[in-house]
């Protein structure tokens, strides 16, 4: 009955899994947690965060993640050096990754695109377009 | 003023080259390259000596600026490190604090987002299960009151999911803090940068001064600095200012002490 309402949202459900794991990696706190709350917002409540890519590694390696939603511009190791050690490690290397970032340089946009991103989001952002780019990103798995 | 001073070195330097070329060229004419060479060493010292006290003069312009910036040379006109970068670090201190005032600020806006959401949720929820109950009812005896209710009960579900609208809206205008926050991470860096540039050029600058037999005043800034009271905007952790107050408290204290 709520998926009337709110057809995105039934299109999301039955193409994602809910408990997916998902980690976000951020080196701003505030924007961690307005991501985690959209995220919780589209039904997302398995979490985890990291503030850059050198504490994101070890938990990634650990963690049995499903999804990564990574920030670019972090001190220590940034989202792409992250994107480009994912892609690099055997049991890592399908994991499906979202960068949400400020960084907005046609160039950036290509090196993500290059190194294997799946999805890219420029900051600010609506609830909407990270919505949309969750469901693509899956859609185009599920394809596969 | 400076393609004044410009030509006047030139001129000065044009002038002992011409005052000497008589000698040199009769030394060239004997075929004395000994003594060409000394005359010409000659000349290029006057303009040595010109740019050294151009050096120099630009460094006092230097060390005049730094002052504005309330950058301290220290007494014996030697680099006090620590007292000459305080005011820098301050100003870096100073935009950490606005980094950590605005994340406060945006987890305070989403702390109040948070406790918001779910009440306007339950709200809803509630409403619409209500709205089911009433609708039989409303079946049953159709007066008017009955559908006066209904209407309430279906106004309050849909201003509700707009207001949970707002409340997402409000979470993601938070992300200002992140975007600011870059910037102002940019500047830190920056200052930093221009900082360390400025260090440098500083012990260069006494280096030069030393050469170019240009005095020091550092000791007259020290003695014009006032204690004046000036605006020196919020407290910011981390930055020692000496005398500071750490909340109203101290303030209204310090206040009634003075017989306020």
């Amino acid at each position: 009955m709520a998926c009337a309402s709110h057809v995105s949202t039934c299109k999301l459900e039955a193409v994602l899994d809910k408990n997916m794991k998902i980690l976000i990696v951020d080196d701003f706190s505030t924007m961690r947690r307005i991501i985690k709350n959209l995220l919780r917002d589209l039904g997302f409540t398995n979490t985890a965060e990291a503030d850059d890519g050198t504490s994101a590694m070890p938990m990634l390696e650990n963690g049995q993640f499903d999804f990564v939603i990574t920030d670019w511009n972090m001190p220590g190791m940034t989202g792409i050096e992250l994107l480009k050690a994912i892609r690099a490690d055997d049991r890592l290397k399908s994991l499906p990754i979202l960068m949400v970032t400020a960084e907005a340089k046609r160039d950036q946009i290509i090196a993500a695109a290059q190194a294997g991103v799946n999805g890219y989001v420029v900051k600010p952002f609506t609830a909407a377009a990270l919505q949309e780019k969750i469901e693509k990103i899956f859609e185009r798995i599920d394809a596969q | 003023m400076g393609e004044i001073q410009n030509n006047k070195d030139h001129s000065l330097y044009a002038e002992s080259l011409r005052a000497s070329s008589p000698e040199l060229i009769q030394c060239l004419q004997a075929n004395d390259m000994d003594g060409a060479i000394a005359i010409l060493q000659q000349v290029s010292l006057v303009r040595e000596q010109t740019l050294y006290q151009e050096v120099g003069r630009l460094t006092r312009a230097l060390h005049n600026a730094l002052k504005d910036f309330h950058l301290e040379i220290g007494l014996d006109g030697k680099l006090d490190v620590s007292n000459e970068l305080s005011e820098m670090v301050d100003a870096r201190s100073r935009l950490n604090y606005v980094i950590e005032m605005t994340e406060e600020a945006a987890n305070t806006t989403m702390d109040n987002v948070d406790a918001a959401s779910p009440r306007v949720q339950r709200l809803v929820e509630r409403c619409d299960q209500v709205q089911d109950i009433w609708a039989k009812e409303r079946a049953e005896h159709g007066d008017e009151e009955y559908s006066a209710v209904s209407r309430l009960l279906s106004m309050i579900s849909s201003e509700g999911q707009q207001v949970q609208q707002h409340l997402q809206n409000i979470l993601l205008a938070q992300g200002f803090q992140d975007l600011s926050g870059q910037v102002i991470r940019r500047v830190i860096n920056l200052v930093r940068d221009v900082e360390e540039s400025l260090v440098r050029l500083v012990k260069l600058a006494s280096e030069v001064e030393q050469v170019a037999g240009i005095q020091s005043d550092a000791l007259t800034d020290i003695n014009q600095k006032e204690t004046n009271v000036s605006e020196e905007g919020p407290y910011v952790k981390g930055v020692s200012r000496g005398d500071v107050v750490n909340d109203q408290d101290e303030v209204d204290e310090l206040l009634s002490s003075l017989g306020f």
